[in-house]
C-alpha cells in the first residue's frame, strides 16, 4: 500500500518556522561539531600535500607519462557534477513550479557554490606551474598574450569563473528575504552581518515584485549555464581524439552524470542536516521520497546514456575505442568498473522501493553508494583511456599516490567544512518559502478535500 | 593576427589540413626513418640526451614512467608471439619522438598556447609559457611529450657534469612539458649561418642529433620544400605525400608510411618499412 | 680549470678540425664569464684564440669507450668539451658514434672522478702528493726488480710501445696482462690457426647470408659502429648483392639477434655442435664442399646427423634444415662465431666449426678477405683476453710479483670469485692503480694514480678490427684538464721511463713533445698516406684529421686444417641450466656503470634499466615456479646471486642470462650498489686450446625466494594491432626497391 503522506504540516505556525529554523543557527547536535573537526582534519592532510607537491613537483602524485592527469581532474569533474544539484532543484524545480523543493533548495544551493568553489581547486593543484594560473584568463598583457581560445581547458576557465559567479548570487539572492527575518531576531556581530547582507530588505511589495522577478531570471539565466558548464567540461574529455574520451555522446551524458551525483549528494545531506538541525518538520520523509524519486529517474537515464555509449563503441568500428572498453571491463581497473556499474546501475533500484525511500539511514547509505559509483565513474574516464591509448608501448597500469589521496580527500573536507559553517551561519531552510509552501498547501487543504497529492486515491479507497 | 586580417582572410584560415592547412611555410623540416636499417642500438636516444639536456631521472623515477627520453626505441614483439616459442624473427625496434605532425592535436588543447606551430613546421614548446596542465602529452597519439615532473636538474647533474649542458638551449624545472624539437638550435644556427652568407640552407648542412649520431644512418632529416633534398626524394620515391588520412600511393607496395595518420594529424616523419626474408 | 697549461697554449696546441655551428642564438655576447675561485677574469671581449664566444669549434680526437677505436669529433664552446660526433674521416666509424661514444662525456664530467693520488696508509685509502706517490713508487719498483707487472684492457699505439718499453727496461717483457671479458680472443686464435691471419676482413655488406652464432657484431663484438655500417649497406638493396639475409643462432638473443631474419635458439654450448650437424648438411647435398676436408674431421662430422644435432642443440630438426638451405642456396654466405660460441670448454672447436663451414662454402677469399699488416707493429693493439685473467691470478698467487700497475681494466670486477683474484691481489707487494674512476679494483690498491680522462688525455690509437684500410688514431685533449691533480697515461709512463732509460726518454718534455716527436718521424715513413703525408704541416693537419692513413701490406691466407673435436653428447650435471652473462651496448663488461647516460638507456632487448634481472624462458619460469617480478636465487658451485624474474621468450628454455654491467661494489655513485655481476659465480673453466675462460660454460641451479619486487606493467609486448613497426617480406622490396 502506498502510504501517502504530506510533504509538510500544513498546521505549522509561521512562527514555529522562524524559531525552529532560527535554532538552527545556535545549537546544533554533537554530532555537527565531530563532523567539523573530521572536516578540518581531512583538510589539513590536503594542505600538508599540496605544500609537498607544490614545492617538489608533480612527480609524487605518481602521474607519469601515458599518465598525465588522474584523480586531480576525476575529483574536478566529479565536483562540478555535484554542483548540478542545487541549479536543477531550485532553478528547475522552481520554473516548473514543484514546490515541494522549498524546504531543501537553500542547502542545495549552497552544495552548489562550495562544490564549484572545492572543484576550482583542482585544475590549480593538478597544474605543474600553478603560480602561473593567470596565464588561462585574458587579461590585458603588453606582449599581447592570449590564452588559446581553441582549448578546452581555456573555455573551463571561463564556464567555471562564469557559473560560480552566477551561482553565488543566485544563493545570495535566494537568502535575501531570509536574512531580513535573522537580523530582526539575532544580536550581536550576527545582526551586523545580516544587517549589511540583508540589503535593507523590508518585505514591502516592490521589494517582493522586483525579487522574484529578479530570482527568476536568475534561475532561467542559471539553466542553459549549469548544462553548458558540464557540457565544455565534457569537451576537456570529448575534444581530444583518445579512445574513451572523443566520444559525441559525452556532453549529455555528463549533464545527466552532474544531476545524478548532485541528487545523491542532496540525498546525503538532507539525512545529514535533518539529524544535526532537527529539521524533521521540514525535511519529511515525504520530500525525501520525491528527492529520491527524482534521482532514481535521473539514475535511469545515466544508466541509458552509459548502455548506449558501450553499445555504439561496441558496434562501432574504432578499434582503439572497443579495446579500451574491454580493458576497462576485464583490465587491471576493471574492479573499479564494476564497481561503478554496480552501484551506479544497480543499486539505484533500491530507490523503487518506497520501505527504503523513507528510511533516512537506508537513504544515507545508499545516497554514498551513488556517491562513490560517481566519483569512479569520472576516475574511469580519466584513468584508463591514459592508460591504454594508442601507442601500446607506453601502456601502463597506474594507481594514485598517497599524495593524491589526501587532497582528494582533503577537498571533501574542504566541502565539508564551507558547508557546515554556511548552515551554521545561514538559515539553511528557506524560511519565507517555507511558509509560502504551508500556506498553499494549507489552502489547497482547505479548499478541497481531496488528497494534498492532489491524485486519486484508489487504494484508499477499496 | 590582427581581426581586419582574419576576416579578410577567413576562407583561408578555414582551411583544413587535408586541404593544405592556413599556414605559409618557410621549411617543413621532416625526416624519414629506415626502420630495415635501424637495429635499435639506442644511439640516438643517447645522442639526444647529450645534445638536448635531458634530465637522466634515475631508477626509482624510471621504473615509474618519469623518464625524460625525448627519443625512445620502442621494442615490439611479433603479433604471434603469444603462440611461439621463440621470437624466431627477432624483435621489432622503432624510434619514436615527436612526430611534428602538421595538424597536430597537441596546439589545440593548450590553454596558454604554450605549444604552436612554427613557421618551418615543428610543433615548438615555449617552456616559459607553458603552465603545466599537461593536456598537450593526454591529447598525443604518441605519447611523445615529457613532463617535468620533478626539479631534475637539481639531481640530474651533479658538479661537475653541469659543465656538459649545452648552452644553446635551456634546462628546464618543474612543471614544464617538453619534447623532441627536431634539434631546433641546429635549425636555428644552419639559418643563422645562412643569412649571413645570404644563402639558402644546404641540405646536409647540419643534421640532428639523431640522424648524425646514427651507425645505420637509418634517420635521413631536411626539408620538405627543399626539392632536392634528401628526405624530399625519399618521400617521393616512396610517393608518400602529406595533407592525407590515406596515402593514395600509385604503387601500394611501396614502404614508406605514417604512423597514426589515419588520425589526421600528419606526422612529419615517414618511416619506412622493416623487412624480413621469410623464406629462410 | 686552472692548470699548467693555460688555456691559449692549451688551445694553440691543438689543431682545430674545421669551426661548426655558428653563432647561436645571439651575435656576440658581451657576458663576462667569471668562476669562482679564478683570480684571473678572461672578459670575452677580447677572447682568446679560437675561442669564440657562442660558437662551437670541433676538434678531432680518438673514442676509448670500447675497443674498437673510433675517431670523434668534439664539440668546445668556452672551454668546455660539450658533445661527441663521430669522425667522417676514421675508416673505422666514419662519422658515426654508438651510445657508448656519446656517453664519453659523462666519463669525463664524472662527479666521482679521482682528482688526487692516494695512497694506502693503515689500510685505508688517503690523499698524497704526486711527489710522494712517485716518490714511493720509483722506490717500490727499484726494489721490486723484474717482479713487476702491468696489468691493462686492450692498449694500443704510443702508449703501449711505452708500456712495452717500460717492461723491457726493468726486465719483466712478459708481464704485460692485457684483459677484456669482452673479446673475441677464442675467433682470432681459430683464424690464426686455420687462415694464418687472425683478424681477416669481414665483407659482411658483400655477403648474401650472414650466419652468426652468438657474434653480437652490431652490439658487442669487436667494432660495432664500423659493422653497423657495413650492416646499412648489408641491407641496402643497392650494394653488394642485394638486401643481405641474416641467420643469428643463440641461446638469448642479443641486439643482433634481435635484427635477424631467422633467430634461432640453441642450447647453450651446443654451436658447435650445430655448425657441424649444418657441415653434415651441407656434404650431404654437396660432397664436393668437403674435398680440402680430412678423412678424420669427415667422420666426425657424420656423426652429427639431425637427429643429433637436435636433441644436443634443443631446436627442432626444421630450423637446422632451414639453415642449412639457406647456407647452400645463398652465396657469398659469412659465418661468424661470437663469444657465446668461445665460451666453452670446446670453444676453439666450436669456433673452428663455425670457421669450417666458410671454407666449405668457399667464403675464404670472397667475404672473408685477409687483412693488410701494419708497418708499425710495435703500434698494433694488444688485445685483451681472458686467458691473461686466468694467468695474472696463478702468477700473483704464486707471489711472483712485487709492484703490479692496474689500467684500463677492472679486474676485481670482472674476475670470477673461482679463480682467487682475491687471494692473488693479497699476495701481490704493491699493487699500484692508475685510474680515472674509484673503480673495484682501483679501491684495493695501494697507490692510486689519478689518470686524465681520455678527453684530456693524449695518445694515439690502432684500431684491433681494421676497417676500411688502416689508420693510426689520434687522441688529443678536447679541453683543458678539469682535475690539475690528474696526469695523462703517455705522461706517467714517461716519467716511469725517464727514470729508467733517461738516455732516451729524458729530452722529453711531456708526452706530447714525445708523440710530436714520434709522429713526425712516421711522416717519413712510405706507409704513411693521404693527402697530409707531404704536407710540411704535417702534426696540424693529422690533429685536424684525427687520423693518419697507413699503407699496409699485403697478405695472404694460408689455409690449414685444424682438429676439430666438439662432444656429441651433452653432459648431465645437478646444475641444470646455464648461465648467460650477456654484455650489451652501453653498460658493456660494467665499465660504463658509472655514465647515467647509459644506465638510463634501457636494455635493447629487455627495456629494463638502473638495475639486474634474470631473463629465463616462459617455460622455464612455469616449471620453477617464478613469474616476472619475483627474486630468483641462482647458484652455481661457486656461490650465488639473487635478481628479479625477467621472462621473455628470446631466450633458451635451458639458458638462464643475467646482463653484465651491474653489480659494483664500488664505481661511484651511479654504479655502486646497483644489482649483482654475474660473472662472481662463474666457474673457473677453460676452453681448452686456448686458456681462455669459458665464459658460457657455468652451469646452475635456480630456486624461487618467494620473495618478489613490485613491478609495475609498463608496455605492451606486441603493437596490439596496430601498425607501428609495419614489416613486408623480402619479394615486395625485390618488387619495389628491385633487391
Amino acid at each position: 500500500m502506498i502510504v501517502s503522506e504530506k510533504d509538510i504540516n500544513e498546521q505549522i505556525k509561521w512562527a514555529q518556522i522562524n524559531k525552529d529554523v532560527l535554532r538552527s543557527l545556535e545549537n546544533p547536535r554533537k554530532a555537527y561539531w565531530v563532523a567539523l573537526f573530521i572536516c578540518v582534519a581531512m583538510f589539513s592532510c590536503a594542505i600538508v600535500a599540496e605544500i609537498y607537491q607544490y614545492n617538489v613537483g608533480m612527480g609524487p602524485t605518481n602521474l607519469n607519462n601515458p599518465h598525465m592527469w588522474d584523480m586531480y581532474i576525476a575529483s574536478f569533474v566529479f565536483w562540478i557534477g555535484m554542483s548540478h544539484s542545487g541549479t536543477l532543484l531550485s532553478a528547475i524545480l522552481h520554473i516548473i513550479h514543484a514546490d515541494w523543493r522549498k524546504p531543501i533548495y537553500r542547502f542545495a544551493e549552497a552544495m552548489t557554490t562550495f562544490s564549484l568553489l572545492t572543484a576550482g581547486f583542482f585544475p590549480m593543484i593538478h597544474l605543474g606551474r600553478v603560480w602561473n594560473l593567470y596565464w588561462v584568463l585574458p587579461y590585458v598583457s603588453d606582449r599581447g598574450h592570449w590564452p588559446n581560445f581553441r582549448s578546452p581547458l581555456a573555455w573551463d576557465a571561463f564556464a567555471i569563473s562564469t557559473y560560480l559567479s552566477a551561482s553565488m548570487l543566485f544563493l545570495f539572492i535566494g537568502m535575501i528575504p531570509d536574512l531580513a527575518i535573522c537580523r530582526d531576531n539575532t544580536t550581536g556581530w550576527r545582526k551586523k552581518l545580516y544587517t549589511l547582507l540583508s540589503l535593507g530588505w523590508t518585505g514591502n511589495d516592490r521589494q517582493w515584485r522586483t525579487f522574484r522577478k529578479t530570482y527568476l531570471l536568475m534561475a532561467c539565466f542559471l539553466i542553459p549555464l549549469a548544462v553548458s558548464v558540464h557540457s565544455i567540461v565534457s569537451s576537456d574529455f570529448a575534444m581530444a581524439i583518445m579512445p574513451g574520451w572523443h566520444i559525441t555522446s559525452f556532453p549529455p551524458y555528463f549533464v545527466a552524470g552532474a544531476l545524478y551525483s548532485g541528487c545523491a549528494a542532496i540525498i546525503t545531506l538532507f539525512v545529514m542536516l535533518r539529524y544535526f538541525f532537527r529539521f524533521e518538520e521540514y525535511m519529511t520523509t515525504a520530500i525525501m521520497e520525491k528527492t529520491a524519486k527524482l534521482t532514481f529517474a535521473i539514475a535511469m537515464v545515466w544508466t541509458y546514456l552509459n548502455l548506449v555509449e558501450f553499445a555504439a563503441t561496441w558496434y562501432g568500428h574504432n578499434v582503439y575505442d572497443k579495446e579500451l572498453l574491454i580493458a576497462k571491463a576485464v583490465g587491471p581497473y576493471a574492479w573499479v568498473f564494476w564497481t561503478m556499474i554496480f552501484c551506479g546501475m544497480v543499486v539505484p533500484f533500491a530507490l523503487a522501493v518506497q520501505k527504503f525511500r523513507r528510511h533516512m539511514p537506508t537513504m544515507f547509505v545508499v545516497s554514498l553508494f551513488l556517491n562513490l559509483s560517481m566519483y569512479f565513474e569520472r576516475w574511469m574516464i580519466v584513468a584508463p583511456t591514459l592508460s591504454m591509448s594508442h601507442q601500446t608501448h607506453q601502456w601502463d597500469v597506474m594507481w594514485p599516490s598517497i599524495i593524491q589521496w589526501a587532497i582528494v580527500f582533503g577537498s571533501f573536507g574542504w566541502f565539508g567544512i564551507l558547508f557546515l559553517v554556511f548552515v551554521k551561519v545561514f538559515p539553511s531552510v528557506s524560511m519565507y518559502e517555507v511558509k509560502e509552501m504551508v500556506y498553499h498547501r494549507k489552502r489547497e487543504a482547505e479548499s478541497d478535500e481531496a488528497p494534498a497529492t492532489g491524485k486519486p486515491n484508489l487504494e484508499g479507497a477499496s | 593576427m590582427s581581426l581586419s586580417n582574419i576576416l579578410n582572410n577567413w576562407s583561408h584560415y578555414r582551411r583544413g589540413a587535408e586541404e593544405g592547412g592556413h599556414h605559409t611555410y618557410e621549411h617543413r623540416w621532416a625526416m624519414a626513418i629506415n626502420l630495415d636499417m635501424c637495429i635499435g642500438c639506442n644511439a640516438c636516444s643517447t645522442a639526444c640526451y647529450s645534445e638536448n639536456n635531458l634530465a637522466v631521472v634515475g631508477r626509482e623515477k624510471f621504473d615509474k614512467g618519469q623518464a625524460m627520453h625525448w627519443l625512445r626505441l620502442e621494442r615490439y614483439w611479433d603479433e604471434d608471439s603469444a603462440e611461439k616459442e621463440f621470437p624466431d624473427s627477432g624483435a621489432k625496434f622503432l624510434p619514436m619522438m615527436c612526430q611534428q605532425c602538421g595538424s597536430a592535436t597537441c596546439e589545440p588543447v593548450c590553454p596558454v598556447a604554450a605549444t604552436y606551430h612554427t613557421p618551418d613546421g615543428l610543433n615548438a614548446q615555449v617552456y616559459n609559457r607553458c603552465i603545466g596542465s599537461r593536456y598537450c602529452s593526454n591529447n598525443c597519439p604518441f605519447r611523445v611529450r615529457y613532463f617535468n615532473f620533478y626539479s631534475y636538474y637539481e639531481t640530474s647533474w651533479p658538479e661537475p657534469l653541469n659543465l656538459q649542458l649545452n648552452p644553446d638551449i635551456t634546462v628546464r624545472d618543474k612543471g614544464v612539458m617538453e619534447k623532441c624539437t627536431f634539434c631546433v638550435q641546429r635549425i636555428r644556427t644552419a639559418q643563422d649561418t645562412a643569412k649571413m652568407a645570404d644563402r639558402n640552407i644546404i641540405d646536409g648542412e647540419f643534421t640532428t642529433a639523431c640522424a648524425q649520431a646514427c651507425p645505420t644512418s637509418a634517420i635521413v632529416f631536411g626539408d620538405t620544400m627543399d626539392a632536392d633534398s634528401q628526405v624530399t626524394r625519399l618521400w617521393k620515391k616512396h610517393q608518400v605525400v602529406r595533407h592525407t588520412t590515406k596515402q593514395d600511393k600509385r604503387n601500394p607496395e611501396l614502404r614508406g608510411y605514417r604512423i597514426f595518420e589515419e588520425l589526421n594529424v600528419d606526422p612529419s616523419i615517414m618511416y619506412l618499412e622493416r623487412v624480413r626474408d621469410t623464406e629462410v | 680549470m686552472s692548470g699548467p697549461v693555460k688555456r691559449r697554449d692549451f688551445l694553440k696546441i691543438m689543431g682545430a678540425t674545421g669551426v661548426g655551428g655558428t653563432l647561436a642564438g645571439c651575435d656576440l655576447p658581451s657576458t663576462v664569464t667569471l668562476e669562482e675561485g679564478k683570480e684571473d677574469v678572461v672578459s670575452y671581449f677580447m677572447p682568446e684564440e679560437y675561442v669564440i664566444p657562442g660558437v662551437g669549434v670541433w676538434f678531432a680526437s680518438t673514442c676509448m669507450q670500447c675497443t674498437a677505436g673510433c675517431g670523434v669529433h668534439g664539440r668546445i664552446r668556452e672551454g668546455r668539451v660539450l658533445k661527441i660526433e663521430g669522425n667522417p674521416d676514421s675508416p673505422v666509424n666514419k662519422g658515426k658514434t654508438c651510445q657508448m661514444g656519446q656517453a664519453g662525456l659523462q666519463g669525463h664530467y664524472n662527479p666521482d672522478r679521482i682528482k688526487e693520488p692516494m695512497m694506502r696508509e693503515g689500510g685505508k685509502l688517503s690523499a698524497v702528493t704526486w711527489e710522494k706517490a712517485m716518490g714511493v713508487l720509483k722506490e717500490k719498483t727499484a726494489s721490486a726488480g723484474n717482479k713487476v707487472a702491468w696489468f691493462s684492457g686492450t692498449v694500443s699505439g704510443h702508449q703501449s710501445a711505452l708500456i712495452s718499453n717500460y717492461l723491457d727496461s726493468v726486465g719483466a717483457s712478459k708481464n704485460h696482462y692485457t684483459h677484456e671479458i669482452v673479446n673475441s680472443a677464442v675467433w682470432q686464435a681459430v683464424n690464426r690457426d686455420m687462415l694464418g691471419d687472425s683478424m681477416p676482413k669481414l665483407d659482411i655488406e658483400n655477403a648474401a647470408l650472414v650466419l652468426s652464432f652468438g657474434a653480437d657484431f652490431l652490439g658487442t663484438w669487436m667494432s660495432p659502429v664500423h659493422f653497423a655500417g657495413k650492416w646499412a649497406k648489408f641491407r641496402s638493396v643497392s650494394s653488394g648483392p642485394g638486401r643481405g639475409t641474416l641467420i643469428q643462432v643463440e641461446s638469448k638473443m642479443s641486439l643482433t639477434g634481435g635484427n635477424a631474419d631467422l633467430w634461432v635458439a640453441v642450447r647453450p654450448g651446443s654451436e658447435g655442435a650445430f655448425a657441424l650437424g649444418l657441415a653434415n648438411y651441407i656434404l650431404m647435398s654437396s660432397p664436393e664442399a668437403g674435398n680440402s676436408l680430412s678423412g678424420e674431421l669427415k667422420t666426425h662430422i657424420a656423426s652429427f646427423d639431425m637427429d643429433t644435432v637436435s636433441k644436443l642443440t634443443g631446436t627442432s630438426q626444421d630450423y637446422i634444415k632451414r639453415v642449412g638451405d639457406a647456407l647452400i642456396n645463398r652465396s657469398p654466405s659469412l659465418v661468424l662465431a661470437g663469444a657465446s660460441v668461445e665460451g666453452h670448454e670446446h670453444g676453439y672447436d666450436a669456433v673452428a666449426a663455425v670457421m669450417l663451414l666458410n671454407v666449405m662454402l668457399g667464403n675464404i677469399g670472397k667475404t672473408i678477405q685477409p687483412s693488410s699488416p701494419s708497418p708499425f707493429q710495435q703500434l698494433e693493439a694488444r688485445q685483451g683476453g681472458t686467458r691473461d685473467l686466468v694467468e695474472f691470478s696463478k702468477a700473483a698467487t704464486a707471489k711472483e710479483f712485487d709492484v703490479v700497475f692496474f689500467s684500463g681494466a677492472n679486474p676485481v670486477f670482472t674476475a670470477p670469485e673461482s679463480l682467487g683474484l682475491t687471494k692473488a691481489l693479497e699476495n701481490t707487494g704493491f699493487k699500484v692503480a692508475i685510474s680515472t674512476f674509484p673503480d673495484d679494483t682501483t679501491m684495493q690498491a695501494d697507490l692510486v694514480l689519478p689518470l686524465a680522462s681520455y678527453i684530456e688525455d693524449w695518445g694515439t690509437h690502432v684500431p684491433a678490427y681494421q676497417g676500411d684500410g688502416n689508420v693510426l688514431s689520434i687522441q688529443q685533449p678536447l679541453m683543458e684538464k678539469l682535475y690539475s691533480g690528474t696526469k695523462g697515461l703517455g705522461d706517467l709512463l714517461l716519467e716511469l721511463l725517464k727514470d729508467k732509460n733517461p738516455g732516451q726518454y729524458g729530452a722529453y718534455k711531456d708526452y706530447y713533445a714525445y708523440l710530436q716527436d714520434a709522429i713526425k718521424t712516421m711522416q717519413g715513413s712510405s706507409s704513411v698516406k693521404g693527402r697530409e703525408a707531404n704536407n710540411k704541416n704535417f702534426w696540424n693537419s693529422t690533429l685536424q684529421a684525427g687520423v693518419i692513413n697507413i699503407e699496409g701490406g699485403n697478405k695472404k691466407f694460408a689455409l690449414n686444417n685444424v682438429d676439430i673435436k666438439v662432444p656429441v653428447s651433452a653432459s648431465d650435471s645437478d646444475y641444470p641450466y646455464y648461465l648467460v652473462p650477456s654484455p650489451r651496448m652501453g653498460l658493456f663488461d660494467g665499465r660504463h656503470a658509472n655514465l647515467p647516460w647509459l644506465q638510463e638507456s634501457p636494455d635493447q632487448i629487455a627495456k629494463i634499466a638502473w638495475k639486474s634481472w634474470v631473463e629465463i624462458h616462459p617455460s622455464t619460469a612455469k616449471k620453477l615456479g617464478v613469474e616476472r617480478g619475483d627474486i630468483i636465487e641462482l647458484s652455481s658451485e661457486h656461490g650465488s646471486i639473487e635478481a628479479e624474474v625477467y621472462t621473455m621468450k628470446s631466450i633458451h628454455p635451458d639458458a638462464i642470462a643475467v646482463p653484465l654491467g651491474q653489480g659494483h661494489e664500488e664505481y661511484g655513485r651511479f654504479a655502486k650498489g646497483l644489482g649483482v655481476n654475474p660473472l662472481k659465480i662463474l666457474t673457473a673453466k677453460t676452453d681448452r686450446k686456448t686458456g681462455e675462460l669459458a665464459m658460457y660454460a657455468t652451469r646452475i641451479k635456480a630456486k624461487a625466494t618467494g620473495r618478489s619486487e613490485f613491478v609495475r606493467m609498463r608496455g605492451n609486448k606486441t603493437q596490439g594491432g596496430r601498425k607501428f613497426v609495419r614489416t613486408i617480406n623480402v619479394d615486395l622490396l625485390k618488387r619495389t626497391e628491385g633487391a
